[in-house]
């Protein structure tokens, strides 16, 4: 399953970041975003706005687009 | 020997705050990673020397034009030694960066940040282990309050950095192989050679470019080429970058294990519970509206407008008094006595009275930069952004915009893609600064008594209103490219009252010093112009070379509600400086009518011409200062003039239909 098909407040564990595009593939690793790390998800915002989930203890958001693309198992 | 120690760290790790600490200086601190854009030297407050600020970065490969600050300082490579500060609460992030400085193989001190958030978190961190493993000193520090930064000075003693060991992480066989290889090719490099391979080999831009620029890369070239193809049979998605990261986390996740004791984490602190509300999908943005109501409200009512009748009240009353007499005491011709008291004292007092406004706008801008609510404000403007084809960090110099446009112009480097950034360069001139703030007191205070914050909120509504149409309208000629948006919500910091008067001051001394030179000239200009007439000096004011030029200009104006000379002789000096508006208002009114400013406004203009003049201001054109920081941040002067160009004809076009619409509806 992706990332959007998480519930507002449920953990997944990331498996697979390889389809996102070059340089936000490359910001989430830079803020630790990894494959294997289990994330929380926090908020998507309404009219296709972005998501906000939590990792390791600190809060990121990321677009819809994005977050499409980011291979999770829950 | 005096030395250059270089302060690196990941953005929101609290940076600023121990460079504030060690120097001892006024630099500004923000939450959001756009604020640091400059390079910034302050002096080391025990004496060994100079202390480079660089931009908060996650590694040294750079995303962003501010990014790459850092990664060109290290191939520069003039510094002593680095201090590397690190949020302790994430270390396995911030060691990324840690281990690419310590390959770089200078002296490095490690500050450990936010012990007590990560002890909040369930971290016990043992620094003394950390430092016994990495070999180089570690040192718990509390930046914001300064405590740990003794320590950290006399790290930096010469000497007590001498037994540090040379730092290798092994890569693995292959890597290591190409690493050996490039060695030998880079054999003329002054640097750490295995440092400059393991950069190219990650491909850094900088780097990348940089040797380039020196040699022949070809075999170079074939040697990553060799590397990435082996690893792509062992698995088609993993790049030499990837593989060198996961080396690197393995090492960190090995030392953290050894060296930090983790318990289960406590319950949710109150910044998760004022996310809740703040990020909240419905609430946020009428939240943050509601939030620079308020804003607005303390600045003009509560505390501006009571200051600023006292300070307009003293200027006109008892210092004009007092200078007059003073003046004629000592027998000064009345000619100096009149540039003195109706050029100088009218006109930069008039501009000073405005002095408290500022402050208290500028305290608020430096308060949200410094709690972390910038980045919020990024996340829940996004999608409104992405309409006029920006992300959400676009927003945040627009916001700073709001204080002066020439640090909101340079905010715009923190922006990832060169299209957005040029794109938020050129409409940020548009966001209604501080300076504009002054005529807008002015005239809401005369015409729009009692609704003048709502006057000026619905000048800053505009004027990002505006912004993003024409950011639209700017992208649709714009060649597409990939957005990316990623943003990071640090957790909020307690407000340090200290931090953000020193804030408030860095942005707001430049109002007092602009005050005092520039407009006090432009004003004494505007004086001797209103003074002189082709008929000799001591005219009447409608007979002077001012009203003359500008009677010129008049016409062109009219149909936008205000076609008098007067008006437009503010326009002129509005583009030297637009709080010169006031100044310049101050003399030609002064000479026209009886009576004080606000009597001869009040006559000279209805409440719409009021306000179609404020929106044609709020418009029109950067002002003088503004122009230069745009040619350098958009990097052509092609750029720079349709900037004034645009928005020429854009206030003028916005005011003519607000003017028009104005009267249909039956205000005057």
């Amino acid at each position: 399953m992706l990332m959007t098909d998480i519930k507002p407040g449920k953990q997944a564990v990331i498996t697979d970041l390889t389809k996102l595009d070059k340089l936000a593939h490359k910001r989430l690793l830079d803020l630790g975003v990894y494959e294997g790390e289990t994330i929380r998800l926090l908020a998507s915002f309404p009219f296709g706005g972005p998501y906000l989930f939590e990792v390791s203890g600190q809060r990121i958001g990321i677009r819809r687009f994005d977050a499409g693309r980011i291979g999770v198992e829950g | 020997m005096t030395m250059e120690v270089a302060l690196f760290g990941n953005p929101n790790t609290g940076k600023t705050s121990l460079f504030n600490m060690l120097t001892g200086s006024c630099e500004f601190i923000g939450n959001w990673n756009g604020v640091t854009v400059e390079k910034k030297i302050g002096h080391l407050k025990n004496h060994l020397g100079t202390l480079v600020d660089l931009p908060g970065i996650y590694a040294l490969s750079p995303l962003s034009k501010d990014e790459s600050v850092a990664a060109s300082f290290l191939l520069k490579n003039t510094f002593t030694m680095a201090v590397n500060i690190v949020d302790a609460s994430q270390l396995l992030r911030n060691f990324q960066l840690t281990i690419e400085l310590l390959e770089f193989g200078k002296p490095v001190i490690i500050g450990l940040n936010m012990v007590d958030v990560a002890k909040h978190k369930g971290m016990i961190i043992d620094h003394e282990k950390l430092s016994g493993l990495l070999h180089v000193p570690v040192i718990p520090i509390v930046a914001r309050t300064g405590r740990g930064c003794r320590l950290i000075q006399s790290a930096m003693e010469p000497g007590s950095s001498d037994n540090q060991e040379y730092f290798k992480l092994n890569y693995g066989h292959v890597i290591e192989k190409a690493i050996q290889k490039l060695n030998v090719l880079f054999e003329n490099e002054k640097m750490d050679r295995r440092w400059l391979a393991i950069q190219y080999l990650l491909n850094n831009q900088v780097v990348v470019d940089y040797l380039n620029k020196r040699m022949e890369m070809t075999e170079a070239e074939s040697v990553v080429h060799d590397v990435s193809d082996y690893l792509k049979i062992k698995n088609p998605h993993l790049t030499v970058s990837q593989w060198i990261r996961q080396k690197r986390k393995a090492y960190i996740e090995e030392i953290i294990s050894a060296a930090v004791q983790t318990q289960a984490s406590s319950k949710p602190d109150w910044s998760d519970k004022l996310d809740m509300i703040v990020t909240h999908k419905i609430l946020g943005i009428p939240l943050f509206l509601i939030i620079l109501y308020l804003i607005f409200h303390v600045t003009f009512y509560w505390i501006g407008n009571p200051l600023s009748d006292l300070l307009n009240s003293f200027f006109s009353g008892p210092l004009t008094d007092w200078t007059g007499k003073a003046l004629e005491w000592l027998g000064v011709m009345p000619f100096i006595r009149d540039v003195i008291l109706n050029g100088i004292i009218a006109g930069v007092g008039g501009v000073l009275v405005f002095v408290p406004q500022i402050f208290v706008l500028f305290f608020f801008i430096s308060w949200i930069e410094d709690s972390g609510y910038m980045a919020r404000v990024a996340l829940i403007m996004d999608r409104i952004m992405q309409l006029a084809g920006l992300n959400g960090k676009a927003f945040i110099p627009l916001v700073i915009g709001f204080g002066c446009n020439i640090p909101g112009i340079m905010a715009a480097r923190s922006i990832e893609q060169p299209r957005e950034r040029l794109i938020t360069i050129l409409i940020t001139p548009l966001m209604s600064c501080s300076a504009r703030l002054t005529v807008f007191s002015l005239f809401a205070g005369i015409f729009f008594t009692h609704y003048q914050a709502l006057v000026v909120l619905s000048l800053y509504v505009l004027s990002i209103v505006i912004a993003m149409i024409m950011a639209r309208v700017f992208s649709l000629f714009m060649k597409n490219e990939q957005s990316v948006f990623v943003v990071e919500l640090p957790p909020y910091h307690i407000p340090d009252i200290r931090t953000i008067l020193r804030g408030t001051w860095e942005k707001a001394r430049g109002f007092v010093k602009k005050a005092t030179t520039f407009i006090l000239g432009g004003t004494v200009m505007i004086w001797l112009l209103s003074y002189a007439g082709p008929e000799g000096i001591h005219v009447r004011i409608d007979q002077s070379y001012l009203a003359l030029i500008c009677m010129a200009i008049a016409p062109i104006v009219g149909p936008i509600g205000f076609g008098t000379w007067q008006a437009a002789s503010g326009l002129i000096t509005g583009f030297l400086a637009k709080e010169a508006v006031v100044s310049t208002f101050a003399v030609v009114y002064h000479g026209t009518g009886s009576g004080t400013l606000t009597q001869a406004l009040s006559s000279a203009f209805t409440p719409l011409q009021a306000y179609s003049f404020m929106v044609f201001l709020l418009l029109y054109t950067p002002c003088i200062s503004t122009v230069p920081n745009i040619k350098r941040e958009a990097g052509s002067v092609k750029l720079t003039l349709f900037t004034i160009g645009y928005s020429m004809l854009l206030a003028y076009t916005v005011s003519f239909v607000v003017f028009h619409i104005g009267r249909l509806l039956g205000f005057q």
